[in-house]
C-alpha cells in the first residue's frame, strides 16, 4: 500500500517536473470543451423533445395568413378531429399610465389542445381556459403597464378588465429577440378590438388533435393555399435551425481548441519520452521488470486522466453555464437533467485523443534498453501500439463520417498549415536578403540551416496565432456588426397598420410633434403567382427550401421615386406597370430586366414588368422592400401605411400621445427592443469571450510548448557553445534574435491569414461585409514576441550555464 | 577457497556498423571470485564498457558464455536477467543517474521497491542508515538538483549498496568529480565494499584507482590481459 503511495507521489512529481503538465492542461481543455458543448446541446435537445407537441399546442397545426376557411373547419369536425382556432396580431395595449406593444392571442375556450395553459386570477386560483370578456397578461406586463388585476386595459378599440396573470403557456417562441409580451383574450372579443382590417397583419392558426391515421388522411386531403403551412412536431422549427447553426459555430471553435490541445499533447509526450528514456534505462539496469515500468507509467497516465477529468468537467460545466446565459429567455427555468452522458462523451473524446498520443510514445519508452546507461545504442522501437491510432480515426468516421464541414475544416487546416509554413519561411528568406548585425545574421543562418524544423515551428506558431486571432475577430466583428444596426440616428419607432384614412393626419401629427420621420409607405400584402407566364409552383426555385419568397405573402409598396438609400444595380426606374426587385431575390428567381411577373392581392391578379434591380442594406433599419411597384400597378389595391420616425428618450410622452390618438396603429418601439438587444449582446459577448479565451489558452499553450521544446532540443548545442567560450551576450542575443524573428514572421503571416479567412467567413459564412484590421499586424507579432519572451526567458537563462 | 562468481568463457561481441561487422571483443576468458575487486582498464574504444555491459547482463555476447552467480546469462530472457540484477547486482555510474524528481531518500529506496520490498518503513530505515554512512544525514529530502556532484555520487553509492548486492559494477565512478571529491568517493566505495564483502568490478582510466583493486584486467583492441 505504502509502495503504491510512493509510486503515486513519484508519478505526480514526474508529471510536473517531467514537463508532462501541458499534457494535463491540454486534456483538461479537451474535456472542458466537450462537456460544455455536449451538455448544452443535450439540454436544448431535451427541451425541444420534452416540449415537442406542447410547444405546438396540438398534434397538428395549420398556420395561415388568411382566415381559416369555414369549410375546412367543418371538414375536420366531420373527420372526428378536435379543433380549436386562434388569431394573433400585434397591437398597442394601454393602461391609464403606460402603453406597450403586445401580441394578442385570441383563442377559443378549448385552447390549448396539448400542453398546459395555467392562468392565475385575483383569488390565486388556477384556470386552464380563456373565457369571453377575460384578459390575461404576461407577468412582466403588469410592471410595464403599471397595472394590477381588475384594472382596465385598452387593446385597440376594446376595453377589458385584467382577469389575471399567464403563468404557463404553450407555443413559446424560440426567438431571443422576441421582447413583445403576450396577452390572451377570447375569440368572441376579437371584433371589439377593431385591430383587424384589410391589409393588417393577422396570423391564423387551426389547432387539430386526433389519431395519427385520421390526421394524416386529413392533411393529405387538403391542398394548401398560398400563405398556408402545416406544422407538426417533426418539422424543424426556426429555433431548431438557429440552435443547429449556433451548435455548428461552437463545434468549429471547439474543434480548433481540441486540435491545438491534441498537438500540444503529442509534442509534449514525444519530448517526455526523449527526456525520460535514460531514466527508464537506468531503472531497467537496476532490475525493474517491464510490468513494474508499465505500472509506473500507467499510474502517471491515470493521474493525468483523472485530474484532467475532474478539473475539465468542472470547467466545462462553468463554460456551459456561460454559453447558456444568452439563452436564458428561451430555455425553461427548470432545465432537464442531462445525466452522465456529456461526461462519458468527454471522457471518450479525451481517451480517443489521449490514449494514442500518450500510449504510443510511452510504450516506446518501455523499449529503451538497459545498456543505454553505459553505452548509447540505437533502438528499434516496437510498433505494436500503433493500432491505437485507429481510435481517433474510427471515432471521426463514426461520428463525423457524413459531416462534410468537419472533414473540410480538417483538410483545410492541414493545407493551411503547409501554406503558412511556406509563407513564413519565405518572409524570413526575404529578411535574410537585407543587411543585419551579427546576432540577426547568425539567427537567420541558423533558421535557414534546418528548413524542415523551422518551417514546422513557423507553421505551428503562425497557425495557432491565426486561430487565436480568428476566434477573437469573429467574435468582435459579429458583435460590432450587431451594434451597428443600432446607429445613433437610425429611426427607432415604426408605425404600422395606419389606415388610408388616418395616413395624412398621422403624418401631420408627427410634423407637429417635431418627430423626424420617413415618407409614408403603402403596405400591400400579396404573393407572386407567375414569373414569365409560368406558375410559381412549376419553377425549379419553388423546390429549393432556401427560396421561401414564392410560398409566402410579401409586403409590396409603390413609389414615385426609388429610395435614395437603395442603389440601382441594373435597369432604370421608368415605364408603366413596372416593378423594381431586390437583386438577391432577383437572382434566386432568375429574373432579368424586362421579365413579366404576375402577383395576387386579395385574389386580384395583376402583372408588372421588371424595370430595375436594387441593392438593399437590410440591416440599416430603414424601411426596405423586395418589390417596389410603379404607382399605376398597385395604387388601387387595398393597403395600409407605414412610417418610421426617430424619438429621443425625452420625446416618449409625444409617442404615447400619438399611440392614444391612434389606438389601432401599431407602434414598434425599437427603443425597448434596443435595451433588450444590448443586454443580449452583452450576454452573447460574455459567452463568446469565454469561448475565445479557451481558444487563446489552447493556442498559447501550444506555442509555449513548441518553443520550450524546440529550445530544449538544442540544449546540448547551446551549452557546448557556452563551454567553448562564446559570451553569454552573444548566445542570448543570437537566441533572442532567432526566436524574435520566428515570432515576428509567424505573427505577421498569422495576421495576413486571419484577415483572409475572416473575410471569407464574413462574406460567405455570415453574409456580412468584411472589415480590415490593421492593428492585427502589430498585435499578433507583439503577442507572439511576448509569448516567446515569457516561454523562453527561464530556459535561455538555464542554458547560459557552462557544461559540467 | 573463494568460489567463482563470474566466469567468462571465450566470449566475442560484434556489431553491425554501416553494413560491416565490427568485432569489439575477440575471444576473451577470465574468472572473478566472490569478494574480489577487479579493475578493467584500457584506452578509449578498447571495449571496457562493452565488457561491463555483458558481465552485468545488460547485453548478450555474440558467442561464448558468461556465467554470473552460477547462471548462464545467454540462457536467461530479459525479465530473468532484470530479476537477477534487482536481487544481486548494484551499479554506480559516471554521471550518477539519479531520478531528478525523487529526493535522496526516495532514490535510495528505489532499488528495494523494484525488488518487491513492500515495507516502505523498513526500506526507509535502511536507506537512512546508508545515507548516514555516506555522510548525508539530514539531506534525505533534498532533490538531486539541490546536491553537488560529489553528494549525488554519494547518494548513488548508498543506492548501489542498499540491497546488499553480491556484485557491484562501477563505471568510471569518479570520472565526473574533482580530485578531492573523487578521493572521498573512492574511500567510501572501498570501505562499503569491504564491509559488505561485495565483489567489485570497476571500469576506470585511473591507474591509481585500479591499484586499489586486487586485480586489474587490461583491455586492448578487443583482447583482455591480466595485469601483472
Amino acid at each position: 500500500m505504502k509502495t503504491n503511495k510512493m509510486i503515486i507521489s513519484w508519478s505526480w512529481r514526474e508529471i510536473w517536473s517531467g514537463q508532462l503538465w501541458p499534457v494535463m492542461v491540454a486534456l483538461t481543455l479537451i474535456i472542458a470543451c466537450v462537456v460544455a458543448l455536449s451538455t448544452l446541446a443535450l439540454r436544448v435537445e431535451k427541451v425541444m423533445t420534452n416540449q415537442g407537441r406542447d410547444l405546438l399546442a396540438a398534434d397538428l397545426v395549420l398556420r395561415s395568413s388568411n382566415p381559416i376557411p369555414e369549410l375546412l373547419v367543418e371538414k375536420a369536425q366531420d373527420a372526428g378531429l378536435t379543433i380549436s382556432s386562434q388569431s394573433r396580431f400585434q397591437t398597442m395595449a394601454f393602461s391609464d399610465e403606460k402603453l406597450q406593444l403586445v401580441t394578442v392571442k385570441s383563442v377559443e375556450s378549448s385552447y390549448p389542445l396539448r400542453g398546459s395553459l395555467t392562468l392565475r386570477d385575483a383569488n390565486q386560483s388556477a384556470k386552464n381556459q380563456v373565457k369571453a370578456g377575460e384578459l390575461w397578461l404576461s407577468p412582466r406586463l403588469f410592471s410595464i403597464l403599471e397595472s394590477k388585476v381588475g384594472d382596465i386595459i385598452a387593446i385597440g378599440d376594446a376595453e377589458l378588465p385584467i382577469t389575471g396573470v399567464i403563468e404557463e403557456e404553450p407555443e413559446l417562441a424560440y426567438n431571443p429577440f422576441n421582447s413583445i409580451p403576450n396577452v390572451f383574450i377570447h375569440s368572441s372579443d376579437l371584433d371589439k378590438t377593431g385591430a383587424i382590417q384589410i391589409g393588417s397583419r393577422v396570423r391564423y392558426r387551426l389547432f387539430i388533435n386526433g389519431d395519427p391515421t385520421s390526421l394524416a388522411a386529413f392533411q393529405e386531403s387538403y391542398e394548401l393555399q398560398p400563405g398556408e403551412s402545416w406544422v407538426d412536431q417533426n418539422r424543424e422549427s426556426r429555433a431548431v435551425r438557429l440552435m443547429d447553426k449556433a451548435k455548428q459555430y461552437l463545434s468549429l471553435t471547439i474543434l480548433m481548441v481540441i486540435l491545438m490541445a491534441a498537438v500540444t499533447l503529442i509534442l509534449t509526450c514525444l519530448h517526455y519520452v526523449r527526456n525520460r528514456s535514460e531514466t527508464v534505462s537506468m531503472l531497467k539496469s537496476m532490475g525493474s521488470s517491464r510490468a513494474w515500468l508499465r505500472t509506473w507509467l500507467t499510474t502517471q497516465v491515470l493521474i493525468m486522466f483523472i485530474s484532467a477529468f475532474v478539473v475539465g468537467s468542472t470547467l466545462g460545466l462553468l463554460l456551459e453555464y456561460l454559453l447558456r446565459v444568452p439563452l436564458a429567455d428561451i430555455l425553461p427555468q427548470e432545465l432537464p437533467n442531462v445525466g452522465v452522458q456529456p461526461f462519458l462523451f468527454a471522457l471518450g473524446v479525451a481517451l480517443c485523443i489521449g490514449l494514442p498520443a500518450l500510449l504510443i510514445p510511452l510504450t516506446r519508452l518501455l523499449d529503451a534498453p538497459a545498456i543505454n546507461v553505459i553505452q548509447k545504442q540505437s533502438v528499434t522501437y516496437s510498433k505494436t501500439s500503433w493500432w491505437l491510432l485507429l481510435l481517433p480515426f474510427t471515432a471521426l468516421v463514426v461520428f463525423y463520417g457524413g459531416n462534410k464541414l468537419v472533414w473540410m475544416v480538417l483538410i483545410g487546416l492541414l493545407v493551411l498549415f503547409v501554406v503558412l509554413a511556406g509563407l513564413s519561411y519565405g518572409f524570413l528568406q526575404l529578411l535574410s536578403k537585407l543587411k543585419w548585425g551579427a546576432a540577426f545574421s547568425l539567427a537567420l543562418s541558423r533558421i535557414s540551416r534546418s528548413p524542415k524544423n523551422s518551417m514546422m515551428q513557423l507553421a505551428a506558431l503562425s497557425g495557432s496565432l491565426m486561430l487565436v486571432a480568428l476566434i477573437w475577430l469573429v467574435k468582435s466583428d459579429l458583435l460590432g456588426d450587431w451594434q451597428q444596426t443600432l446607429a445613433p440616428d437610425a429611426p427607432n419607432v415604426f408605425s404600422i397598420n395606419i389606415s388610408p384614412e388616418q395616413q395624412q393626419n398621422y403624418l401631420q401629427e408627427l410634423d407637429k410633434s417635431g418627430l423626424p420621420h420617413s415618407d409614408a409607405f403603402a403596405i400591400i400584402r400579396g404573393r407572386i403567382t407567375k414569373i414569365k407566364g409560368q406558375e410559381t409552383n412549376e419553377l425549379a426555385a419553388y423546390q429549393d427550401p432556401e427560396v421561401r419568397i414564392l410560398k409566402r405573402e410579401v409586403n409590396f409598396t409603390w413609389m414615385d421615386q426609388l429610395p435614395i438609400y437603395n442603389e440601382v444595380v441594373a435597369g432604370d426606374w421608368t415605364g408603366e406597370k413596372t416593378v423594381s426587385v431586390e437583386q438577391e431575390v432577383a437572382e434566386e428567381l432568375g429574373l432579368q430586366i424586362g421579365d413579366t411577373m404576375t402577383f395576387e392581392v386579395n385574389s386580384q391578379p395583376f402583372t408588372a414588368t421588371v424595370n430595375s434591380l436594387r441593392a438593399v442594406e437590410w440591416q440599416s433599419l430603414k424601411p426596405n422592400f423586395v418589390f417596389i411597384f410603379s404607382k399605376d400597378a398597385v395604387a388601387n389595391l387595398p393597403s395600409t401605411w407605414m412610417v418610421s420616425f426617430r424619438a429621443e428618450e425625452d420625446q416618449t410622452p409625444l409617442v404615447n400621445e400619438l399611440a392614444r390618438a391612434y389606438p389601432t396603429v401599431t407602434l414598434l418601439d425599437l427603443r425597448t427592443m434596443a435595451t433588450k438587444v444590448q443586454s443580449l449582446l452583452r450576454q452573447i459577448s460574455w459567452s463568446l469571450t469565454g469561448l475565445a479565451a479557451l481558444g487563446v489558452v489552447a493556442g498559447i499553450l501550444l506555442i509555449f510548448t513548441l518553443l520550450r521544446l524546440s529550445l530544449s532540443e538544442r540544449k546540448r548545442e547551446i551549452t557546448l557553445y557556452r563551454t567553448l567560450g562564446a559570451s553569454k551576450k552573444r548566445i542570448s542575443h543570437t537566441l533572442w534574435a532567432e526566436y524574435g524573428l520566428l515570432a515576428l514572421s509567424g505573427g505577421f503571416v498569422a495576421a495576413i491569414a486571419a484577415e483572409v479567412i475572416l473575410s471569407a467567413l464574413m462574406i460567405w459564412g455570415f453574409e456580412l461585409s468584411p472589415q480590415w484590421h490593421p492593428s492585427m499586424f502589430i498585435v499578433l507579432p507583439v503577442l507572439a514576441m511576448i509569448v516567446v519572451f515569457v516561454s523562453l526567458r527561464s530556459v535561455i537563462k538555464s542554458l547560459m550555464k557552462p557544461l559540467r | 577457497m573463494s568460489q567463482s562468481i563470474i566466469n567468462v568463457e571465450n566470449i566475442t561481441k560484434s556489431v553491425i556498423s554501416n553494413d560491416n561487422e565490427l568485432s569489439i571483443l575477440k575471444g576473451i576468458s577470465f574468472n572473478i571470485n566472490e569478494g574480489e575487486s577487479v579493475a578493467i582498464m584500457g584506452t578509449s574504444g578498447a571495449g571496457k564498457s562493452t565488457m561491463m555491459s555483458l558481465l552485468a547482463g545488460l547485453d548478450l555476447p555474440s558467442s561464448g558464455s558468461i556465467s554470473l552467480l552460477g547462471s548462464i546469462i545467454s540462457d536467461m530472457d530479459d525479465e530473468q536477467r532484470a530479476k537477477m540484477r534487482s536481487e544481486s547486482i548494484g551499479f554506480v555510474f559516471q554521471n550518477f543517474l539519479l531520478i531528478p524528481s525523487l529526493n535522496a531518500l526516495q532514490n535510495v529506496t528505489l532499488p528495494m521497491l523494484l525488488r518487491g520490498n513492500e515495507d516502505q518503513e523498513d526500506n526507509e530505515r535502511k536507506a537512512k542508515k546508508l545515507l548516514a554512512e555516506v555522510g548525508l544525514s539530514g539531506r534525505e529530502t533534498h532533490l538531486p538538483t539541490q546536491l553537488s556532484g560529489g553528494e549525488q555520487q554519494r547518494v548513488a553509492l548508498a543506492r548501489a549498496f542498499v540491497t546488499q548486492p553480491k556484485v557491484l559494477f562501477a563505471d568510471e565512478p569518479t570520472g565526473n568529480l574533482d580530485q578531492k571529491t573523487a578521493k572521498t568517493i573512492v574511500e567510501l566505495l572501498f570501505a562499503m565494499n569491504k564491509e559488505q564483502g561485495t565483489t567489485l568490478v570497476l571500469v576506470t582510466h585511473d591507474p591509481e584507482l585500479a591499484k586499489r583493486c586486487q586485480r586489474t584486467l587490461i583491455m586492448n583492441a578487443g583482447q583482455c590481459q591480466e595485469s601483472a
